[in-house]
């Protein structure tokens, strides 16, 4: 299974997180925001020139995520069955 | 302390007792509504107390707790405590953000052991992210009820929640119900009174996995409607949310939300200032014009008519800001302007309080609550006294009028835009540099909720407008009249010894604006001006009519011409003039820059909690201003402006 950042995601295509590189505090507030290991989220579009992400994951929430931090969590493609 | 099962909820096998005490031996029952941010919290407490808000005292807690006070079924009376919302107890980044906030109410009922109910309201379309927090809240064995809301909104998605199953797998009492909807209110405090009166304990200490729960609780009941739903979330989000056509959309909004303040809060001012002028008027016709009556008049009455003059901004900005949140518009502006901020150690957040500094700083610096990151809101506070709000706009026409009268009107255009610009410089530049410095630190990953589009419930906006009025006369309002006084007194009573001529030259504000002459004259200032910088100091629209008085020009306020002329041929007793244009633009620098604004000082105050910061604005804006004033006349000078 290969890994990338949810910054390198492409628009529309459902990724699951697997790991947040985070400081333990900043990891927690995020997982209990919603975005936590395991959470599986689609990237909806991104705002220009490098601006934050908007995400929605499976829970039903719909976030934007900075950039820096999307860098910071890793993320495998979901293989959707045709 | 009883370990009995509640009416509602599921068996307590091995289950611990929550921390509750009898209610009747420690006080009335608190009971805390927590939440998510734009989980329907408000919608709920409105239902529950009608509106009705007093401040809550929580000993270390620094942010305002609004209360209501509802009497239950049973007839015992409770207070409804209306918790910032926030997402979790656990992960708690810093004491002042939500979190913080939060976690240090519900500790000090665990010290005090004062009877504590928590009712968590959940938006049931985004449930497995409300039922973390609820894990959350049963693992510190908090006595908790939760409230499904915008059950309409359910339904419309055409899903359907299984309260009964939902209550057991949590171990918890649930209820759905529609917050705007009057049956709401008794359907909650019955089900707090129960779990008062029963002594209920909480069970199963929020072992569960939040995310199957919910898959195994929600419904669909028919999946067309909802289908739809989503649909025109997206394709309104395509349009906003677009990387070329949502900026400018939201510079367009925006605008007309500053046109909207300026088309309403016009008027509005200038009644308070007809009104203000008709008690001085009736004051002078029964006491006549004696010291006494101008104390009352120009002291008291003119620091008051200040205040009025600002009340109809306060209430109209917070009524838009709050129809935006509510709307879900203002989390999507965040995600269009952060990148730009960012550079500067701001984020998407700080936009809308910097956008609002041109206006007036005062509700400007109250939006920045919405800033989660305490540095940043601190930031952001600290450099909103530079943008250049409608109160220097005065000094800058009577500036451009008299020295630049006989330029083109594009070219006085071009400086008034500068001005501008000049003032939003500074601001980035010092933010930069302040989060080098004095609010450096990590910064809290950015992260923010994307609510869902919702119609903004009337009554709520209007809670909120009337208490951000209330508040405001009661913190800024006594500060800015209290100011006004000692100012008139500066300005009226002469100075002990003085052997100048009567009248305003004779005041002790003359005495002392001759006494800083010295320090003044490298940036052209003589006396006069600085008198005018004395008396402005508490407000800076005060400048153009403290000049009048000075030069012995009535109404100068009103009509500025016949001023003008006496600052172009004021003369030096050597015949040479005593202002030339190199003043003119030291003077404009100065007001860019200076913090000359006793409302924004108390603001700060008020926001940070600390006389610290605002100390600290007043320092360096006027350090700024008096640098840039010297530079820019000695630079002028230099180059034979005159």
């Amino acid at each position: 299974m290969t890994t990338l950042s949810l910054a390198d995601a492409l628009d529309g295509r459902r990724v699951r997180i697997t790991s947040v590189d985070l400081d333990g505090e900043a990891a927690a507030w995020l997982g209990a925001v919603g975005l936590h290991e395991g959470e599986e989220l689609v990237v909806l579009r991104r705002a220009a020139l490098g601006g934050p992400l908007h995400v929605r994951t499976g829970g039903g929430g719909e976030f934007a995520v900075a950039r820096e931090v999307a860098q910071r969590i890793a993320v495998s493609v979901v293989e959707v069955p045709a | 302390m009883s370990a009995e099962p509640s009416c509602h909820g599921p068996p307590t096998s091995g289950a611990r007792p929550s921390r509750r005490p009898p209610r009747d031996a420690l006080g009335t029952l608190t009971v805390a509504l927590a939440g998510r941010p734009n989980s329907g919290k408000s919608s709920l407490y409105n239902a529950l107390t009608g509106g009705e808000a007093h401040v809550g005292n929580y000993p270390g807690i620094t942010v305002e707790i609004l209360e209501g006070d509802v009497t239950l079924p049973s007839g015992s009376p409770a207070v409804i405590a209306d918790l910032p919302g926030f997402y979790s107890v656990e992960a708690t980044v810093d004491k002042s953000t939500d979190e913080g906030v939060a976690r240090a109410f519900l500790d000090t009922f665990e010290h005090s052991g004062r009877p504590l109910v928590v009712v968590q309201v959940i938006d049931p379309t985004r449930l497995a992210l409300g039922l973390r927090l609820a894990a959350e809240l049963l693992r510190a064995r908090l006595p908790l009820i939760v409230v499904l809301t915008h059950k309409d909104v359910l339904g419309r998605e055409g899903h359907t929640v299984d309260v009964a199953a939902l209550s057991a797998a949590i171990g918890a009492p649930v209820l759905l119900v529609n917050a705007r909807d009057r049956a709401a209110k008794g359907a909650v405090l019955a089900a707090v009174d129960d779990h008062a009166r029963e002594g209920s304990a909480t069970q199963g200490a929020g072992h569960f996995d939040a995310a199957k729960v919910a898959r195994a609780v929600v419904q669909d009941v028919g999946n067309a409607s909802e289908l739809r739903r989503r649909r025109l979330t997206e394709r309104v989000d395509a349009v906003l949310l677009h990387p070329l056509i949502g900026p400018v959309l939201f510079v367009g909004i925006m605008a007309l939300l500053f046109a909207a303040v300026f088309l309403v809060a016009d008027p509005a001012s200038s009644l308070m200032d007809k009104l203000i002028g008709l008690a001085r008027a009736k004051l002078a016709g029964m006491f006549g014009k004696n010291l006494v009556t101008s104390f009352v008049a120009d002291g008291i009455l003119g620091g008051a008519g200040t205040v009025l003059a600002f009340m109809p901004q306060i209430v109209i900005l917070t009524v838009a800001l709050e129809l935006l949140e509510a709307s879900g518009y203002l989390a999507r502006g965040a995600f269009l302007v952060d990148r730009l901020l960012r550079l500067l150690g701001l984020s998407g957040r700080s936009f809308l309080p910097l956008l609002m500094g041109h206006a007036c700083a005062v509700p400007a610096i109250a939006s920045t609550r919405i800033v989660r990151d305490p540095r940043e809101r601190l930031t952001t506070i600290l450099v909103i006294p530079l943008m250049t709000c409608s109160a220097r706009l005065p000094t800058y026409g009577l500036v451009l009028a008299t020295f630049f009268g006989h330029r083109s009107a594009l070219f006085r255009a071009f400086i008034f835009v500068g001005l501008y610009f000049a003032g939003i410089l500074t601001a980035l530049v010092a933010s930069w540099t302040l989060r080098r410095t004095a609010t450096k630190g990590k910064a809290l990953p950015l992260v923010l909720e994307i609510p869902s589009y919702r119609i903004p419930q009337a009554r709520v906006v209007a809670r909120k407008a009337y208490l951000s009025g209330r508040r405001f006369l009661r913190d800024v309002g006594t500060i800015i009249v209290a100011v006004s006084a000692v100012l008139w007194v500066l300005l009226t009573v002469p100075m002990p010894g003085s052997t100048a001529a009567p009248g305003i030259e004779r005041s002790v504000a003359a005495t002392i604006g001759r006494a800083i002459e010295p320090a003044t004259r490298p940036a052209g200032f003589d006396w006069r001006i600085n008198v005018g910088l004395i008396g402005s100091f508490g407000a800076r629209e005060v400048m153009v009519g403290t000049m009048g008085v000075i030069f012995g020009v009535e109404n100068a306020a009103d009509d500025p011409a016949p001023l003008t002329t006496r600052l172009r041929e004021a003369k030096k007793p050597d015949g040479s003039r005593v202002y030339s244009t190199a003043t003119g633009l030291a003077l404009l620098a100065f007001f860019v820059l200076a913090c000359q604004c006793m409302s924004t000082v108390a603001a700060i105050k008020r926001e940070t909690r600390s006389w610290r910061w605002p100390a600290f604005v007043l320092a360096y804006t006027y350090a700024l201003g008096y640098v840039a004033a010297v530079l820019v006349y000695q630079v002028s000078v230099a180059f034979g402006l005159r």
